[in-house]
């Protein structure tokens, strides 16, 4: 009789272990764990690496088949007046849009963060460069009649945003970082004098402590915009 | 027979388990220290029948008790932010290798002590 009860309670206490068992390991590999969630991080970088490099490939598909293009339009018009003025329209607004490589004389101005000084202070946040710091900047250069402005290699077209991710700042989606290179076409006394004024903005960062570098260069290339121009929601009227 | 109860509930309790609901995760960490718990006192009871010594209150009452315990000290341990349910897992995991070694030598003793019979019986014959 004594035994009969021990095996029924022994029993019940045996269900009640591998039901919880059953239940727990349900719970822990139906949520992620720790381990479990960096493996899925590892996954989404390698996906987004992947992404990347198929997206290089078609872009360089897309250069070449547009080298192309350019190639069939100028021979298709050769010979014909009209056309050959539609062609120099494409070419006027594309070099407007920001998708050719522009040359001209202009400035250079380079933007860097003081790292010496930055060691130095409680609060380095002074002698930093900062995404508004960039904005004003071309701010300026447009004002003081820039025709085409580049940051660091990205070109600075209808669509772009300056912003400001952390650590780093992103131009048309690209992440940038000190120093910072901005190259801007125009009339070079113009863009000088409107640039180093007493009172301008470079002149309130170079008084802050940042490094700030102002040069003109009479043969300043200006890289294309390496993105895609696409518009949805705008409809020609 | 105290076997065959054993396998039973161990049989019904994993096909009811894999139909129950899931526990929320955040409740997971508690049950898993109870399951210890329980673990623990599962063995404590077998070895306790083995060794004759079984009494009924005393192993439910360390079932239910050890398992709640424990899941209170774990409570206790994020709400101090310090993993007190390690020195539960430590206690319960000691005592379960102890419990499994009286249940070895028993069952090692059972067996050596029956080839000496067998033994004994042949000289004889």
């Amino acid at each position: 009789m004594k035994k009969k009860q021990i095996a029924i309670t022994l029993g019940v206490m045996c269900f009640i272990l591998t039901m919880s068992i059953a239940i727990q390991i349900r719970t822990v590999t139906s949520s992620n764990s720790t381990a479990s969630q960096s493996l899925i991080n590892n996954g989404l970088r390698d996906e987004v690496l992947r992404w990347k490099e198929r997206y290089d490939n078609a872009y360089q598909e897309l250069l070449e088949s547009e080298k192309q293009l350019t190639q069939i339009r100028e021979k298709a018009t050769q010979n014909n007046t009209t056309a050959n003025a539609k062609q120099e329209q494409i070419k006027e607004n594309n070099m407007l849009l920001g998708t050719v490589e522009v040359k001209g004389g202009g400035l250079e101005i380079m933007l860097a963060d003081n790292n010496a000084a930055a060691t130095n202070l409680i609060d380095p946040s002074m002698v930093l460069v900062h995404y508004d710091d960039l904005l004003q900047v071309v701010n300026a250069l447009n004002n003081a009649g820039a025709e085409a402005i580049s940051i660091n290699g990205q070109r600075v077209i209808t669509t772009t945003a300056i912003t400001c991710e952390g650590n780093v700042i992103k131009v048309n989606g690209e992440k940038i970082s000190s120093p910072f290179t901005i190259k801007a076409i125009g009339s070079q006394g113009l863009l000088l004098g409107a640039m180093t004024m007493a009172g301008g903005y470079l002149d309130n960062l170079e008084s802050w402590g940042v490094i700030v570098n102002v040069k003109t260069v009479d043969d300043i290339t200006i890289e294309k915009y390496n993105g895609i121009i696409s518009y949805k929601y705008v409809k020609n009227k | 027979m105290i076997f065959i109860a054993i396998v039973v509930g161990c049989i019904l309790g994993a096909i009811i388990g894999i139909y129950a609901p899931m526990v929320p995760y955040t409740y997971s960490g508690y049950l898993a220290i109870a399951i210890i718990a329980a673990l623990d006192s599962v063995f404590g009871g077998i070895a306790s029948t083995l060794n004759k010594q079984f009494d009924l209150k005393i192993f439910v009452s360390g079932f239910f008790g050890n398992a709640i315990l424990s899941m209170l000290l774990t409570y206790l341990g994020q709400k101090l932010n310090v993993d007190i349910y390690l020195a539960a897992i430590v206690v319960f995991v000691g005592r379960m290798f102890n419990n499994l070694a009286i249940i070895r030598r028993y069952y090692l003793e059972k067996w050596t002590n029956r080839k000496e019979k067998l033994k004994t019986e042949k000289t004889e014959q």
